[in-house]
């Protein structure tokens, strides 16, 4: 067991020794909201020197935190009261669960004392915390909380990351606390040797018709540059999961896009007629595979992830090898003679190619989020909410790194993208950030505004407002009959006015000849900027995979 | 196409563990999402060692590597496993 020391000699309270731990761990900038049960924590911040930015809501500051972290590759800290705050922070804390995260969240909690006699804004916070974190801690004794910190940390970065809760309560935050604490660091996390190697070489070389499927395992390893390598040495064709985006680059030849539900026609026509499925840093989720049982239902599989559990959970592995991606890519980059088919993945390529004709004078989003991927610069971050405009910024824009499309993919929330893009725009103050929003989700975080607002934030929203909860709207229209139970909105407020409200320029286009200038306009513009493109609620995303059907069973349109 | 779903099997682990006020709740909650039914468990909180049998369609080792990946799990034995090759 590894020890380190903190070089600390003073006492202090626990909520001082917090913030000068989140200092020595790297964090300039926190992301939170005050309550009675943190105040010590937010005394201790008041001069401490590390930026603290104050969203609206904890589930905004929960967000931001993983928008930080997946834009920056650093540990994301959100911080919230006891109660209600913390119960806020929840569905950040199982985004980040399913999208494999590293955040620390902070939660005040009732005083030891009172804990367990239902005072005022107590909740079991470490109960919640159970299903929706990697681990989490409830500080008991004031001379654990520098050890539990450290473990935060280092569970949330090690291995498969993930978040980590910290149950603080208050009087440990008051409490004078010895600084100088011998910290042993935990050590469950190291990754299984390098096994099995040869028995992959040997299936890769004896592959006709390999596919390589990336998944977004390989940006959280930052094993971004070794895929490629592998890629270019092996030359096998690739598809990539919606988090995968960005970990192979577009002009790869034989890059097909991305698979699943909406995916790419040649990617999902090319892993259903491999022969060996390369699995790298995936999962095997449903909204990938279709129909599991026809998923692949010829290839081999050789799995590469970090995470053993992943390893044969729904799909059986012929080898599998369990470490990190940065180490295994090298070994197994080889030569592979697969000219052959090489050529028939190509000549899908071409034939399922995108074509952005729309034949009317309103705006087709998938074209607009086209001309806008083709403006900005490789180092734009572009966050997107969940829905149909997030499968169309998942097609029709390109990203150079995973780092860049921060989409939330596993748990698929809405409301995801306007506080991810305040994460992102603090993690890297340099790049241009885009929210690409949809009506439905940019409300449910739409106090963000205020955040935008108050700390004077470039950030370009893309509101594409059909008046409709589109993808749930589609899925009535394709299998319950067009019975439009609760999905239109044609009462929504007037998004232009709302912006306005928080001092952010706006403009609403309606018209196909409008585009390009509002989008220069947008992108010129000096600070924040919401551009409010209404859409045709009759446009849907395509191709689609039905519920239940084999990957190879696309529709096309309706 | 191998799948991992089989006829209702039952299996004991036996898990060393931190002796952490949650720790059971977290093996439970585990078990119980991932689809395996408690049949019997015996929790010794002087040694933090759990036996727990449990049954199931799905594959025992579905369970085990979940278990594993828990902080305060330190060991998952199968005993199933471990008898069945005591008795070949």
């Amino acid at each position: 067991m590894a020890v380190t020391q903190l070089t600390q000699a003073i006492t202090m309270r626990g909520a001082d020794l917090l913030v000068s731990y989140l200092k020595k761990e790297g964090v300039d900038t926190v992301f939170g909201y005050p309550g009675g049960a943190i105040m010590p924590v937010y005394d201790a911040l008041y001069d401490a020197g590390l930026k603290h930015v104050l969203c609206r809501h904890e589930q905004g500051a929960a967000f931001s935190a993983v928008g930080y972290a997946r834009a920056s590759g650093k540990v994301g800290v959100c911080i919230a009261t006891s109660g209600p705050g913390a119960t806020n922070l929840i569905t950040g804390l199982a985004d980040a669960y399913m999208d494999s995260v590293p955040i620390v969240a902070i939660t005040g909690q009732v005083p030891s004392a009172v804990i367990g006699t239902d005072a005022f804004q107590e909740i079991d916070v470490l109960g919640l915390s159970l299903a929706c974190t990697k681990h989490s801690f409830m500080v008991t004794d004031k001379d654990d909380l520098a050890n539990v910190l450290k473990q935060a940390f280092t569970i949330a970065k090690s291995g498969r990351p993930g978040p980590v809760l910290v149950d603080i309560p208050k009087d440990i935050q008051l409490a004078e606390v010895e600084a100088m604490i011998e910290i042993s660091t935990i050590d469950k996390i190291e990754a299984a040797p390098l096994a099995d190697l040869k028995a992959a070489t040997e299936l890769l070389l004896q592959a006709k018709q390999p596919i390589l499927y990336v998944g977004g395992g390989v940006g959280m390893a930052k094993a971004v540059g070794e895929l490629q390598k592998f890629i270019e040495v092996t030359g096998i064709p690739s598809v990539t999961t919606l988090k995968g985006i960005g970990a192979v680059p577009t002009t790869s030849p034989y890059a097909l896009g991305m698979l699943g539900m909406h995916g790419n026609r040649a990617a999902n026509l090319s892993v259903h007629d491999c022969d060996l499925l390369v699995v790298v840093g995936a999962r095997f989720d449903d909204r990938v595979t279709g129909h599991l049982e026809t998923f692949a239902q010829k290839a081999k599989v050789l799995h590469l992830d970090i995470d053993p559990a992943e390893i044969s959970k729904l799909r059986q592995s012929d080898i599998s090898i369990c470490a990190d991606l940065i180490k295994v890519l090298p070994k197994l980059s080889i030569q592979l003679d697969i000219k052959e088919w090489q050529r028939q993945c190509w000549d899908l390529k071409q034939e399922f190619g995108t074509s952005y004709n729309a034949p009317f004078t309103t705006i087709y989003a998938p074209q607009l989020l086209r001309q806008l991927s083709d403006k900005l610069p490789n180092n734009a971050v572009v966050t997107c909410d969940v829905g149909q405009h997030q499968m169309w910024v998942a097609q029709h824009m390109r990203f150079t790194r995973p780092e860049n499309h921060l989409s939330s993919s596993g748990l698929g929330t809405m409301g995801f993208g306007l506080p991810a893009a305040i994460g992102a725009r603090h993690a890297r103050p340099n790049d241009p950030v885009v929210v690409v929003s949809g009506d439905g989700s940019f409300m449910m975080n739409v106090q963000e505004l205020g955040t935008i607002k108050r700390e004077q934030l470039n950030v370009k929203i893309v509101l594409i407002d059909n008046q409709r909860l589109g993808m749930v709207r589609q899925w009535q229209q394709l299998f319950f009959e067009e019975r439009y139970s609760e999905t239109i909105l044609t009462d929504n407020p007037d998004f232009v006015m709302l912006a306005k409200a928080f001092d952010i320029e706006a403009r609403t286009i309606t018209q196909q000849s409008e585009v390009l200038g509002a989008l220069d306009e947008m992108l010129h513009s000096d600070g924040a900027y919401l551009l409010h493109v209404r859409i045709n609620e009759a446009d849907n995303v395509w191709p689609l995979v039905p519920p239940g059907a084999s990957n190879a069973d696309m529709m096309e349109s309706v | 196409m191998k799948t991992v779903s089989m006829p209702l099997q039952t299996n004991t682990l036996k898990l060393t563990l931190n002796s952490s006020p949650e720790v059971l709740e977290r093996v439970l909650r585990v078990a119980r999402h991932r689809g395996f039914k408690v049949e019997l468990m015996s929790w010794h909180s002087e040694q933090s060692t759990l036996e727990i049998t449990v049954s199931s369609e799905r594959n025992i080792r579905l369970l085990s590597k979940q278990l594993e990946k828990l902080i305060d799990v330190t060991q998952v034995i199968d005993l199933t496993e471990v008898n069945q090759e005591k008795r070949a």
